[in-house]
C-alpha cells in the first residue's frame, strides 16, 4: 500500500498494461479474418453482411465486436457526397442573366456561387500572371476574343526577365538594404539561367493572390475569434481538424465544388493557409496588455483605428510569424495544388517526379525554396520599415527608387531589343530563357544518384531486408492484431491517466469514429507507421537538438537547417529514398523520419535554450557536469516544450505517411488517393481526411494535456 | 435615418462589387480557348501538345489542364475541358462510358492505335517460369515474384491507383497468390523494370501497348482468361461463379478521342482538325520514347515528332 | 464657484459576471466580503466626489485599493457598474461612442501605470499618435511631437523605440503624449513611480511649473505621500474601493475621518502638511513680537528654520499683510520634533 501511495501513477501504468496484453491474447483472430477488405465494396461474398440506412447499403465482413466494430458509418461518406453533390446541382435554383446567349438561365444557388468565386480567382491570378509573362486574357476579360483577334497589338507582353530581376534587387534594397537586394538578384537570376522562369512566375502569380487572401482572411477570422468568446468556440474544433487533415483529403471536395485549374489549386491553398493564420493572429492579439488598448483608447482611437493602428501593430511579432506560415503553406501547396490544376513549378517538379527525374525536380523544389524564402524576407523587411521625418530629402532623393526601377525597365527593354536582333534561333535570352534552354544541373544529379546506388547497393538492400523483415513486419503485424476493445482499453486508459475522465472521453470519441468508420484495418497500419516514424524521430530530435543546443553557432546552424528543411515541398523527400530504398514502406517511412525530425529537433533546441540562464549559473556555481546540467536541469524544464515538439513531429508524420501513398503503402493514403480519382470521392476523400485529423488529434490532445499539467507544475507560463 | 443611409449605401456598394465579378465573370467563362486535358504519362503529354500546337496553326487559342485521368471525364461533361484525346479502353472505358452516358460530351473518334494493357514481363522470366504466358504458370511459380515484404506471395507492380486496373480484384477472383504494389507513376514502375532487367530479377509488372518499352526490352503480356463484356458486370460469369474480374482486360482495346459538345459550336475550325486526326500506335510509341528514354522534355518532344511527321498532319489541318 | 468638471454620485464598479444584478438596489457601501463569495471582485464602492476646474485631486491608497480603477471608469475605459459620472456637466455614462471619441481626443489625456506606449512605434511616434488619431498632417503633429519631447526631457531620443528606453524614460514618453492634445483634464496613473528620486523631484517642479500655467483639473494617482503633499488640492484616500476620506491635506492629517485614514496618515511628517495657520495662537501681547513676519499659508516646515532663530513670538499675517495672529518658536519645535503620535 505504502509503494502504491508513492508511486500511484506507475501502478495505474502497470494495471492498464497488463488488462491491455490481457485483451490482447485472451482475444483470439477470428476465423478467417483478412485485412484487405476492400473488395467488400465491390463483391458480393456471401459471407458480408449489410445493413440499410439512408438508403445507402453498406455491406461488410461481421466480426465479434471485440475484435472489429461493424463500419456503422459506412454510409457516411457515401451521404455526405451524396449531399455535395445536391446542394451543388439541385438546390435551390435562381435565374440569371447570361450576356452571352442574350437570356435568362437558371442554375442552383450554391453553383452560381461557386463558379462566380471561381471566375473571380482566375481572373485575379491570369491578371498578375500576365502582367509578368504575358498574355491576353486579361484583355479579353474587360473586351472580348473577336476583339483581341482584331487588334492582336493589345496582347500583355510579359516583362523581361532582367527588368524582374532589377525590380526585385531595387525592391530589396529599399526594404532591408543590400543583403536583401542581392538576394533578390540572385533568386531570380538562378530562376532564368536555369530555365524555371515561366513556371516560376507561373507559381508566383498563383501565391501572389493565395497569400495575400489567406493573410487577410485569417486576419479577419483571428480578429473575430478576439472579440467574441463564442467565435473561437466554434472555430478552434474547426482549425485542428484542418491543421491535421492531409491535404489530399480536400481536393476532391474542391474540385467538385469550384472544378479544376488554378484557381481551385488557389482555394486549396488558401484552406490550408489560413488556419495557422488565425491562430497566431487571435494569439498576438490576446497577448496586447489592456493598458496599451486603454491608451489607444484615451488618445481617441475610434474602433477601426485601435484596431488597425493599435492591436495589429502591437501583435506584429506574432502576425508576422503568421504571414512567415502562410507563405511558407502556399509554397508548400504548390505541388499539391497541381493536382488539381494549378500550373508552375509545383507541376513541373511533379511531372519530373512522374518520369523519375530526380534533378530536374530538385531543380523545381530549389525554385520553390527560394522563391518561398524571398517572398517571405521582403514582407518581413516591408512590416518592420520606419520612416525617418527628418531626413530633408531633395525630389530626386525621394523618389530615387522608382527613378532608379524606371532607368532599369528602359535598360531592360534596350536589352531584350538588342537580344532579339542577336539570338538568331527564336530565343530571346535577354528576354525570357525558355523552360529547355537554360542550365541544368540534371545530369550531375543522376551521376550522383547512380553512383550512391552502385556503392550502397548491397549495404542498402541489407539494411533494408532486415528493416523489413525483423522491424517492420513483425510492428505492423503487431498493431493489426490488436483487437478493438485493447485498443480502446489502451488509448482510453492513457487518456484517463493523464488527464482524467474528460481526456479519456475525448480520445475515446475520436478512436471511436475511426473504429465505426469502414477503414479501421488501415487507420491501424498509418498508425504502425506514424507510430514508427515519430519513435525514430523523436530520438534523432532530440539528441541532435540536444547536441546543437549546446552553443549558440550550432544552435543557429541548425535552426537555419530546419527551416530550410521545411520550406522544400515534402513530396521531395519522396524522391532520394525512392532511389535508395525501393518501393517499400522503408522509403516511406525514411522520408517520414527525416521530415518529422525537423519539429522534434527545432523543439527541442528551443526548449533547451529558453532554460533561464540564472539557473544555469546556479547549476555552474554548484558544481554540477555539463551532462549532469543537461540531465538533471535542462532536460527536466525543457521537457514540456519537447513534448510539444513531439506533438508537431506526430502530426509532421503522419502527413508524410500519407503522402507515402505515392510509393505504394496500403494504409489510409492509398484511400485517399484513389478517392481523388474518384468523382465521387469527395465524401469518401473528406471522411478518409477525418480519420487521419482524429489520430492526430488524440495524439495531440494526450500530449498537449501533459504538457499543460506538467508546465504548471514546473510554474512555467502557458505556451 | 443616418444609419439607413449608410446602411443602404453599404448595400448599394455591395451589390455593384458582386455585378462587378459578375460581369467579370460572364466574360472570363467565354470558351476562347481550348482547353486540353494533360495526364501523368508521357506519350499523352507529347500528344497534347502536338494537338494544342496544331490548334495554333488553325488559329485557335489552348490552353493544358492537368487533371486526373478518371475523373477528367466528368469534368469534360460539365465543360470544364474540351478535349481529352487519349481514352484508353481498359482503363478509363469506366468512367468514360459513364460520363458519355450522362451527356455533354461528343465521341469525335477511335484512334488507329489499338491497346492493350494488363501484366507484363521481361522474357527472360520465362526461363524461370515454364509455361508463361499462361496466368496459371504464373501463379504456380508466384514464389520467385515474392520480396522482403510481401509474406512469400509474389509481387505484381501495378500502376499508379487512379488507372483503376482492379488488379487486386483480379487476383482475388482467379485466386492467386500475388499481392499488387501501387506506384505512383509511370516512370516508378519503369525504374524498378530497369533495375530487374539489369540484375535478370523475375518481375512482373504493369504495361501497356504502345508504348515504348516493347522497343527497349523484350516480352510478353501474360495471358488471362479471356476478356468478356459479361465479366466485368455479371458475378456468375468466368471460372469464378462468385465474383467479378475473373478475367483479362480486352486485348483488342480501343484508344479515343472525345470532345465536349460544345466543342463543334465554339471552336468550329479546331473541330475540323480533330475530325481529321489519328494517332497509330507508333505515333503513341515514338512519342513516349521521345521522353522516356531519349530524355526530352515535353515541348520539344511535341516538336520533334511535329517535324518528323510533317506529311501526316498537314492533311489533317488543311 | 463655478460647476465641477468632474462629478461623480455613487460610482461603483464591480467585477464578475453577476455584477449588475448584486448591485440592484443597494445603497451606501456594499459588503465586498458577501460580494466575493458570489465571485465579484468590488473595484470602486460609492464613490461620490466633484472635482473643479484647475484643481488637483489626488488619489491615494494600498495597492489594490481601487485608484487605477476609479481613474478607469471616470475615463470610462471601463463603464462604471452604477452611478452617475459627469464631466462638464454632461452624463458620462450616456455619451454615444462618437461623442465619447471626441471628448477623449480634445479634452482627456492619461498616463499610465504600465507606461503602456505602443511597441512599434518610436517615440516620436507614440507622442505624434493622439494628434494623428485626430486627423492631424504629419509634419504637423511630428513638429509638436518633437515640442513636447523636448519638454519631458526626450532630445536626442526621438527615434528610439519604447523597447531601447529606460523604464523612467518610457514614462515620460508617457506623459509627453498624453499632453500634446493639450486635455484639459488630465488623469495621472502613477506617472512618476517608475522614475529616480531626482529627475522625480525635478519632474515635480515641471509638474507644478505646467500647472501653474495651464491650470488643468486633474486626477493624479501615487503612493508617495510626500509627492502628494507636494501636489495636491485635496487628497482623496481609498481603501478596499471606498474612499475613506477626501479632504485637504492639512485636514486629512489633523482629523482624520476613519481609523484607517489615522494610521494611513500616522508617519506623515506634520510640519510638511500643516500651515503657520494651524499652529497660531491668537494676537494677544502685541509688543513683545520679534520683527519676523510669516504667512499664515505658509507650510511649517519652508518657514520653521526663520521662526526657530527667534526668542520672541513671531507675528502672522494675513495676504493683505495684516496681523491675524502670534506663532511661539516652542510650538514650532513641538510641532516637528515631538507629539507626532498625538492628536494636535
Ligand atoms: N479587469 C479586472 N477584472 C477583475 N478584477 C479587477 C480587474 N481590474 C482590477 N481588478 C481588481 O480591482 C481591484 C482594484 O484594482 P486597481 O488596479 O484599481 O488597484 P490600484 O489601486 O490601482 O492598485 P495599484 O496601486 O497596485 O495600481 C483589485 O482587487 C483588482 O484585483
Ligand atoms: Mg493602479
Amino acid at each position: 500500500m505504502e509503494i502504491i501511495k508513492k508511486y500511484p501513477n506507475s501502478f495505474q501504468w502497470l494495471f492498464l498494461l497488463i488488462v491491455f496484453f490481457g485483451l490482447c491474447f485472451g482475444i483470439d483472430v477470428p476465423e478467417g479474418y483478412k485485412y484487405i477488405r476492400s473488395i467488400a465494396e465491390y463483391s458480393k461474398d456471401p459471407n458480408l453482411s449489410s445493413y440499410n440506412l439512408f438508403g445507402i447499403e453498406v455491406r461488410y465482413y461481421a466480426y465479434d465486436t471485440l475484435w472489429r466494430l461493424p463500419p456503422l458509418l459506412g454510409w457516411l461518406p457515401i451521404w455526405v457526397n451524396d449531399s455535395l453533390f445536391f446542394l451543388l446541382n439541385d438546390w435551390m435554383p435562381i435565374e440569371f442573366w447570361n450576356a452571352d446567349i442574350k437570356e435568362f438561365q437558371t442554375r442552383p444557388l450554391i453553383l452560381q456561387i461557386t463558379r462566380v468565386i471561381s471566375a473571380t480567382m482566375l481572373f485575379l491570378i491570369e491578371f498578375i500572371r500576365e502582367i509578368l509573362i504575358g498574355g491576353i486574357k486579361t484583355v479579353v476579360a474587360f473586351t472580348s476574343w473577336d476583339w483581341i483577334d482584331a487588334n492582336p497589338w493589345a496582347e500583355l507582353p510579359g516583362i523581361p526577365w532582367t527588368i524582374v530581376t532589377a525590380g526585385a534587387f531595387i525592391l530589396g534594397y529599399k526594404l532591408n538594404g543590400k543583403g536583401l537586394a542581392i538576394f533578390s538578384a540572385i533568386t531570380m537570376i538562378y530562376i532564368s539561367v536555369f530555365g524555371q522562369w515561366k513556371p516560376s512566375m507561373e507559381t508566383l502569380s498563383f501565391v501572389l493572390v493565395a497569400a495575400p487572401i489567406s493573410f487577410l482572411l485569417g486576419l479577419v477570422l483571428g480578429i473575430w475569434a478576439y472579440r467574441s468568446k463564442r467565435v473561437e468556440g466554434a472555430l478552434n474544433p474547426i482549425l485542428n481538424v484542418m491543421q491535421t487533415m492531409p491535404h489530399y483529403s480536400y481536393l476532391v471536395p474542391i474540385m467538385v465544388i469550384f472544378g479544376v485549374g488554378d484557381h481551385a489549386g488557389a482555394i486549396a491553398t488558401i484552406i490550408f493557409a489560413t488556419p495557422p493564420m488565425v491562430r497566431l493572429t487571435l494569439l498576438g492579439l490576446r497577448k496586447v496588455s489592456p493598458d496599451v488598448v486603454h491608451a489607444g483608447k484615451m488618445s481617441g482611437c475610434n474602433d477601426f483605428q485601435l484596431l488597425f493602428k493599435v492591436l495589429i501593430p502591437t501583435a506584429r511579432t506574432d502576425i508576422l510569424i503568421g504571414v512567415n506560415q502562410v507563405i511558407m503553406q502556399c509554397l508548400a501547396m504548390a505541388v499539391i495544388a497541381s493536382f488539381i490544376g494549378a500550373k508552375g513549378l509545383g507541376w513541373n517538379l511533379l511531372l519530373a517526379l512522374n518520369q523519375l527525374r530526380i534533378g530536374l525536380a530538385l531543380e523545381a523544389g530549389i525554385c520553390i525554396t527560394l522563391i518561398a524564402v524571398l517572398l517571405d524576407k521582403m514582407s518581413l523587411a516591408w512590416a518592420h520599415k520606419q520612416t525617418d521625418y527628418f531626413a530633408n530629402l531633395s525630389f530626386f532623393e525621394r523618389h530615387r527608387y522608382g527613378i532608379f526601377f524606371v532607368g532599369a525597365v528602359v535598360v531592360g527593354l534596350i536589352f531584350a531589343s538588342v537580344g532579339s536582333f542577336y539570338f538568331k534561333e527564336g530565343f530571346n535570352y535577354l528576354y525570357e530563357v525558355p523552360h529547355n534552354k537554360g542550365i541544368s544541373g540534371e545530369p550531375f544529379w543522376n551521376a550522383g544518384v547512380d553512383w550512391i546506388w552502385d556503392t550502397f547497393f548491397q549495404t542498402l538492400k541489407i539494411f533494408n531486408t532486415w528493416l523489413i523483415q525483423d522491424v517492420l513486419q513483425p510492428m505492423r503485424a503487431a498493431f493489426l492484431r490488436m483487437p478493438v476493445v485493447a485498443t480502446f482499453v489502451l488509448v482510453m486508459g492513457t487518456g484517463y491517466i493523464v488527464g482524467g475522465i474528460r481526456s479519456a472521453l475525448v480520445v475515446g470519441g475520436f478512436t471511436l469514429f475511426i473504429a465505426l468508420s469502414p477503414w479501421w484495418d488501415r487507420a491501424l497500419v498509418t498508425a504502425y507507421m506514424a507510430t514508427f516514424g515519430v519513435i525514430a524521430s523523436g530520438i534523432i530530435g532530440i539528441i541532435v537538438g540536444s547536441l546543437a543546443a549546446q552553443n549558440k553557432t550550432s544552435t543557429k546552424i541548425v535552426l537555419g537547417i530546419c527551416d530550410t528543411l521545411q520550406t522544400f515541398p515534402s513530396f521531395v523527400y519522396l524522391i532520394p529514398v525512392m532511389m535508395l530504398f525501393g518501393v517499400t514502406d522503408t522509403s516511406v517511412l525514411i522520408a517520414v523520419i527525416v521530415y518529422a525530425t525537423i519539429p522534434a529537433t527545432r523543439y527541442t533546441i528551443e526548449g533547451l535554450r529558453s532554460v533561464p540562464p540564472a539557473l544555469h549559473d546556479a547549476a555552474s556555481m554548484s558544481g554540477v557536469t555539463p551532462m549532469q546540467r543537461l540531465l538533471k536541469i535542462q532536460f527536466p524544464l525543457a521537457f514540456p516544450h519537447i513534448m510539444l515538439g513531439i506533438n508537431q513531429t506526430v502530426v509532421f508524420a503522419l502527413f508524410m505517411v500519407i503522402i507515402g501513398a505515392f510509393i505504394g503503402t496500403e494504409d489510409l493514403g492509398q484511400y485517399i488517393l484513389k478517392a481523388l480519382s474518384d468523382v465521387k470521392g469527395g465524401g469518401k476523400g473528406l471522411i478518409l481526411g477525418l480519420c487521419v485529423a482524429f489520430i492526430g488529434l488524440a495524439v495531440d490532445n494526450l500530449i498537449r494535456t501533459w504538457a499543460n499539467k506538467r508546465k504548471k507544475l514546473l510554474g512555467l507560463e502557458d505556451y | 435615418m443616418k444609419n439607413t443611409i449608410n446602411y443602404t449605401a453599404k448595400l448599394i456598394s455591395v451589390f455593384l462589387l458582386i455585378l462587378t465579378i459578375f460581369f467579370v465573370e460572364a466574360k472570363a467563362d467565354k470558351s476562347g480557348v481550348i482547353k486540353i486535358a494533360i495526364h501523368n504519362w508521357s506519350s499523352q503529354l507529347v500528344g497534347a501538345t502536338v494537338i494544342g500546337e496544331l490548334m495554333k496553326k488553325v488559329d485557335e487559342k489552348v490552353e493544358y489542364v492537368l487533371m486526373d485521368s478518371q475523373t477528367v471525364y466528368q469534368s469534360m461533361a460539365d465543360g470544364d475541358i474540351d478535349i481529352v484525346h487519349e481514352i484508353w479502353e481498359t482503363q478509363f472505358g469506366e468512367s468514360y462510358n459513364k460520363a458519355l452516358s450522362g451527356g455533354g460530351i461528343e465521341e469525335i473518334l477511335t484512334h488507329d492505335a489499338v491497346t492493350r494493357m494488363g501484366w507484363w514481363y521481361p522474357e527472360y522470366v520465362e526461363k524461370e517460369c515454364p509455361g508463361l504466358p499462361e496466368w496459371k504458370a504464373l501463379n504456380k511459380c508466384s514464389s520467385i515474384f515474392a520480396r522482403t515484404d510481401s509474406n512469400g506471395k509474389g509481387v505484381y507492380i501495378g500502376g499508379p491507383v487512379e488507372w483503376s486496373q482492379h488488379d487486386a480484384e483480379r487476383i482475388k477472383a482467379l485466386g492467386m497468390n500475388f499481392v499488387v504494389k501501387s506506384l505512383s507513376s509511370a516512370g516508378s514502375i519503369w525504374k524498378e523494370l530497369d533495375q530487374a532487367v539489369k540484375n535478370e530479377k523475375p518481375i512482373v509488372v504493369f504495361n501497356w501497348s504502345p508504348n515504348f518499352i516493347g522497343a527497349k526490352y523484350k516480352g510478353k503480356f501474360v495471358d488471362f482468361p479471356k476478356h468478356d463484356p459479361k465479366c466485368i458486370s455479371d458475378a456468375s460469369w468466368g471460372i469464378n461463379p462468385k465474383k467479378l474480374y475473373d478475367c483479362d482486360n480486352p486485348i483488342n482495346g480501343y484508344l479515343k478521342l472525345a470532345v465536349n459538345d460544345d466543342f463543334k459550336k465554339n471552336h468550329p475550325k479546331g473541330y475540323k482538325l480533330i475530325k481529321h486526326m489519328n494517332f497509330s500506335n507508333s505515333d503513341i510509341d515514338k512519342m513516349a520514347n521521345y521522353v522516356d528514354t531519349g530524355g526530352l522534355a515535353i515541348p520539344e518532344a511535341a516538336e520533334e515528332w511535329l517535324k518528323d511527321h510533317k506529311d501526316k498532319w498537314f492533311i489533317w489541318i488543311k | 464657484m463655478s460647476a465641477p468638471v468632474i462629478k461623480c454620485e455613487s460610482v461603483y464598479k464591480v467585477f464578475g459576471i453577476n455584477a449588475k444584478k448584486m448591485l440592484q438596489g443597494v445603497s451606501g457601501n456594499v459588503d465586498a466580503k458577501s460580494f466575493q463569495d458570489a465571485g465579484c471582485i468590488v473595484g470602486v464602492n460609492n464613490a461620490s466626489f466633484e472635482v473643479s476646474k484647475g484643481e488637483m485631486l489626488v488619489v491615494m491608497g494600498l495597492s489594490g485599493s481601487g485608484k487605477s480603477t476609479l481613474l478607469r471608469c471616470i475615463s470610462r475605459l471601463t463603464d462604471a457598474t452604477a452611478g452617475k459620472i459627469y464631466i462638464e456637466g454632461q452624463d458620462l455614462l450616456a455619451l454615444k461612442n462618437k461623442e465619447l471619441i471626441e471628448l477623449r481626443r480634445n479634452k482627456m489625456g492619461m498616463v499610465f501605470q504600465s507606461f503602456a506606449l505602443l511597441p512599434h512605434k518610436t517615440v516620436l511616434e507614440n507622442i505624434a499618435f493622439p494628434l494623428q488619431i485626430k486627423g492631424i498632417k504629419t509634419e504637423d503633429s511630428i513638429s509638436k511631437a518633437v515640442e513636447m519631447a523636448k519638454l519631458v526631457g526626450l532630445e536626442g531620443r526621438e527615434n528610439y523605440f519604447p523597447r531601447e528606453l529606460s523604464g523612467g524614460q518610457q514614462q515620460r514618453v508617457g506623459i509627453a503624449r498624453s499632453l500634446a492634445v493639450e486635455p484639459d483634464i488630465w488623469f495621472l496613473d502613477e506617472p512618476f513611480s517608475a522614475l529616480d528620486p531626482l529627475i522625480r523631484k525635478e519632474m515635480q517642479d515641471e509638474f507644478l511649473r505646467l500647472q501653474g500655467a495651464l491650470k488643468k483639473t486633474i486626477m493624479f494617482v501615487t503612493h508617495d505621500f510626500d509627492e502628494a503633499l507636494r501636489l495636491a488640492d485635496r487628497i482623496a484616500i481609498m481603501k478596499d474601493g471606498i474612499i475613506e476620506q477626501l479632504d485637504t491635506p492639512a485636514n486629512i492629517v489633523l482629523s482624520p475621518a476613519t481609523e484607517y485614514v489615522r494610521k494611513f496618515t500616522q508617519e506623515v511628517p506634520r510640519e510638511k502638511v500643516l500651515k503657520i495657520e494651524s499652529v497660531m495662537d491668537p494676537t494677544s501681547d502685541t509688543k513683545n513680537l520679534s520683527d519676523l513676519k510669516v504667512s499664515k499659508d505658509a507650510i511649517i516646515e519652508t518657514v520653521a528654520e526663520k521662526i526657530l532663530g527667534q526668542e520672541k513670538p513671531v507675528s502672522v499675517v494675513d495676504s493683505n499683510n495684516k496681523v491675524v495672529g502670534i506663532v511661539k518658536p516652542s510650538k514650532v519645535i513641538h510641532t516637528v520634533f515631538g507629539g507626532r503620535k498625538e492628536n494636535l
